[in-house]
């Protein structure tokens, strides 16, 4: 397959000394926020991306991926030990991770996360090298119209999946498009929303924005959480018991197909595939009863459908310039800020660029692998280390990194009032991956658009007349349609329970 | 204890004075060691850009000519607006230079709706390094042979003919007027794209018919046979497309367009360093080194020194001037 042919020479390329370890620094970091408690891959990649401005495109997104699995690996090892998540995405891996570890099982509850996770990586970044190509090539043939109803459908489809109220979606939706509107009209050229402020011309920073809204942010909310005493817990015999393998196989291997399949869907997000993951394999077994109780399939699977996920996910990204949750979001910046787009031309102009990255994938994994199992010990010691410190510590990292992106004390600023509207946001309810979308996609939907209408003369029957376009949009109606039913439901099933 | 203190009084103003009599001396002081330190050019468009790349390599060889680091700083954004904004506001100490694009910074001074907040006499210009002419190109199996084949089918259909510009009054934008001004009846339906790269997506796509553009961007193109190039909007042939025919050729003489990048200092540097830099950056563009590198980007260079060149530039503003107030008021936005 073509597609393999590519991955080899990116293979070699990722193999390279300086990527490596790229990948590894990487590695070490996103471990080290998804282990801290509150901090997320969201996170991680936000309050990180400064320190990969000196690097070159392919390192810079590279080391920017490994810190978002390094995180999703992390926050497995908390779920564990302290029966806290990292990360959204390990809340279930708690239900059964935490017991075993009172039963003295830690090691190979950590043993089986990291192999699954890494299985489950692999084999996602082996399918996004076989589909990215064909899918590309057919995108590549999309004009103007084209691209707007596709940005415009993976819109709908984290507005309609995010959160628990379509309103709140659609409002925050609207809140990061009006944000993204902020500096000079990209077509006309007419300042909009500066306000006189010069700083404002370029439009808001989208790395200050999403550092506030995520690092800072959580930060606050950290801050609110009780310390946590770890337990003293030894973790001896990473490696699983013969039992425990073959009750975790068919797990991985299950995991691996729900987490790459919802991967490819935007705004899924990270915790449904392994809720989805868990719940299949609880059905599945002969034991249900024991779900619960410190069972490894019920670590297996969701780890490693949550590692699938997080490869796949870079699916609509690299091949249709779609990010399908913030932290995607957030790599797609690192495309920007290096004066790439990601999407289909990048994979036909930048093929060298694109392949390096996904073989990173595997570097990373195998990375990832060899450093967890025997860290594990190490990363459950920094969890000793009290709140005020982490906090203070991660708070001076945001604000030098806010700082050196253009050296000035706005973007400070411009991060600090995005931390607190976070904060607030988290606090009523409000999804922010919405916003986050609309903010990094608002610039290139309001061209896509505006071109589109010049190419016909202001007529707007150009969306229609066009299959391709026409269908995405039908697809996009579709979805919010649906999920109008979905949160229904969601509410009867709510007021039956209470009642 | 009263004399001495007046002894101290005067000791204190004679030192004053001497101080003021060295400060009034300083600036030709100063000129005679400037620069005493890294020097700042400024680009106002994003890194790997023709323009970047160009003031990179013409500032790795003033440097050594002016034996201070001159450091290439890239403020993109809004088609140059960010960057000459932040030129016009610089202290003009001499330590600061900017490239600036023409007609494309007349342009963003011109038209009001962009609320430039400098004039046109915010910058001075000492040399100029690049002309970069314009050009109609199509793809390759597009159904215009000639650029007298593509008027005529907008005269045929005017406003169905889509015409992609570089950006809202770029030079391609103007060219576009200045094509219709020249073959009346014919009328193109303007497509805004922010650059080259886009412009090639949208053509090769076949979602866009014709290009109006620099000949630097597409030579590569041309000879790889992706794309025909119709018509070089310049008096002469372009050394990178010498079978392409001019517009005077085909009997456009009004049809002359091209983009221009050179060097400024903000308004009150002094002359002598004015002078001091301009020579340097002259023998830098002279350097042998530079002119192969540059023909190498295939960039063609136009050296326009001093007054030269700050006489081009208040021509162009009064060109751009009209076709600007034209576009403003064109009924087929």
């Amino acid at each position: 397959v073509e597609g393999l042919q590519h991955l080899m020479t990116g293979l070699a390329a990722a193999m390279s000394v300086q990527y490596l370890l790229y990948a590894f620094i990487g590695c070490v970091l996103g471990t080290l926020i998804g282990v801290l408690p509150g901090l997320g891959p969201a996170a991680g990649t936000a309050i990180l991306i400064p320190l990969t401005f000196k690097l070159d495109a392919t390192g810079a997104i590279i080391m920017l991926a490994a810190i978002y699995y390094g995180a999703m690996y992390g926050g497995t090892i908390t779920s564990v030990l302290i029966n806290v998540p990292g990360e959204a995405a390990s809340v279930v891996t708690c239900l059964d991770g935490y017991q075993m570890a009172r039963q003295g099982r830690a090691g190979a509850a950590l043993g089986i996360a990291a192999i699954g996770s890494f299985v489950g990586g692999t084999f996602a970044a082996l399918a996004l090298a076989i589909v990215a190509p064909p899918l590309a090539r057919f995108a590549l043939s999309f004009g103007p119209p084209e691209f707007f109803a596709l940005m415009f459908l993976g819109m709908c489809l984290v507005t309609g999946l995010a959160g628990q109220s379509l309103v709140a979606g659609l409002l925050m939706t609207i809140l990061g498009l009006l944000l993204s509107l902020i500096g000079i009209d990209p077509v006309r050229g007419a300042p909009r929303f500066t306000f006189d402020v010069p700083e404002l011309y370029d439009g808001l920073g989208f790395v200050p924005v999403v550092m506030g809204l995520f690092g800072v942010a959580e930060i606050l909310l950290v801050i609110e959480t009780p310390f946590r005493q770890v337990v003293d817990t030894k973790i001896k015999g990473l490696w699983p018991s013969r039992d425990e393998w073959k009750r975790s196989t068919g797990a991985i291997g299950r995991g691996t197909i729900i987490g790459f399949v919802l991967g490819l869907i935007p705004g899924v997000g990270a915790v449904i595939p392994t809720f989805m993951a868990y719940i299949v394999e609880k059905r599945l077994s002969k034991h249900p009863e024991k779900f619960g109780t410190g069972v490894i399939e019920g670590v297996a699977s969701p780890e490693t459908a949550n590692n699938a996920y997080a490869n796949a996910s870079m699916v609509p990204l690299l091949v249709l310039g779609v990010p399908s949750s913030p932290t995607i979001a957030i790599i797609m910046g690192a495309f920007i800020i290096n004066g790439l787009t990601p999407g289909p031309f990048l994979f036909k102009e930048r093929p060298d660029l694109v392949w390096t990255v996904i073989a990173s994938f595997f570097t990373g994994n195998v990375i990832l692998l060899i450093l967890n199992l025997p860290l594990v010990g190490l990363w459950a010691r920094i969890l000793r280390v009290p709140y005020q410190y982490l906090c203070t510590g991660t708070l001076l990292f945001c604000i030098l990194g806010a700082y050196s992106l253009k050296g000035t004390v706005f973007d400070v600023g411009v991060m600090l009032v995005f931390g607190v509207i976070g904060y607030f946001c988290r606090k009523l309810g409000l999804p922010l991956a919405p916003a986050v979308l609309a903010l990094i996609l608002g610039p290139f939907m309001e061209k896509s658009l505006r071109t589109s209408l010049e190419m016909s003369a202001g007529d707007f029957t150009i969306f229609l007349t066009r299959p391709i376009s026409a269908t995405l949009l039908a697809c996009a109606v579709l979805i919010i349609i649906v999920s109008t039913f979905k949160i229904a439901a969601l509410k009867t099933l709510r007021t039956a329970d209470t009642q | 204890m009263k004399t001495r203190h007046n002894t101290g009084t005067q000791a204190i103003i004679v030192i004053l004075t001497t101080l003021l009599a060295l400060g009034a001396g300083a600036p030709g002081a100063a000129a005679a060691d400037f620069p005493s330190k890294p020097l700042q050019l400024m680009v106002a468009f994003p890194a790997g850009g023709g323009t970047d790349v160009a003031a990179r390599i013409v500032a790795a060889i003033a440097e050594k000519q002016l034996g201070q680091p001159i450091v290439v700083v890239n403020r993109g954004g809004a088609g140059g607006q960010v960057g000459w904004t932040d030129m016009s506001r610089a202290r003009p100490d001499g330590y600061y230079l900017g490239f600036i694009n023409l007609p494309a910074l007349n342009t963003v001074i011109l038209d009001p709706e962009r609320k430039a907040t400098f004039k046109a006499d915010a910058f001075v210009p000492i040399i100029n390094q690049v002309l970069d002419p314009g050009v109609v190109w199509v793809k390759a199996d597009s159904p215009h042979k000639t650029f007298k084949d593509l008027l005529e089918a907008a005269k045929r259909a005017p406003n169905k003919l889509s015409a992609a510009t570089t950006g809202i009054l770029s030079d391609d934008h103007l060219a576009i007027l200045m094509a219709e001004e020249a073959f009346p009846g014919a009328i193109f339906r303007i497509v805004h794209l922010d650059g080259g790269a886009s412009q090639m997506t949208a053509i090769l796509g076949g979602h866009i018919d014709v290009a109006f553009d620099n000949v630097g961007g597409i030579v590569r193109r041309v000879k790889s046979g992706e794309v025909r190039a119709l018509v070089v909007m310049d008096t002469q042939r372009s050394r990178f497309l010498p079978d392409v025919p001019t517009t005077p050729e085909l009997g456009f003489k009004t049809v002359i367009s091209n983009s221009t990048r050179g060097i400024a200092v903000p308004k009150g540097t002094p002359a002598a360093e004015i002078k001091k830099l301009t020579e340097a950056f002259k023998k830098a563009m002279d350097d042998p080194d530079h002119v192969k590198k540059m023909e190498e980007q295939g960039l063609a260079l136009k050296i326009m020194v001093g007054e030269e060149y700050a006489k081009y530039y208040r021509e162009l503003h009064a060109k751009a001037a009209k076709y600007t107030e034209w576009a403003r008021t064109r009924p087929h936005k």
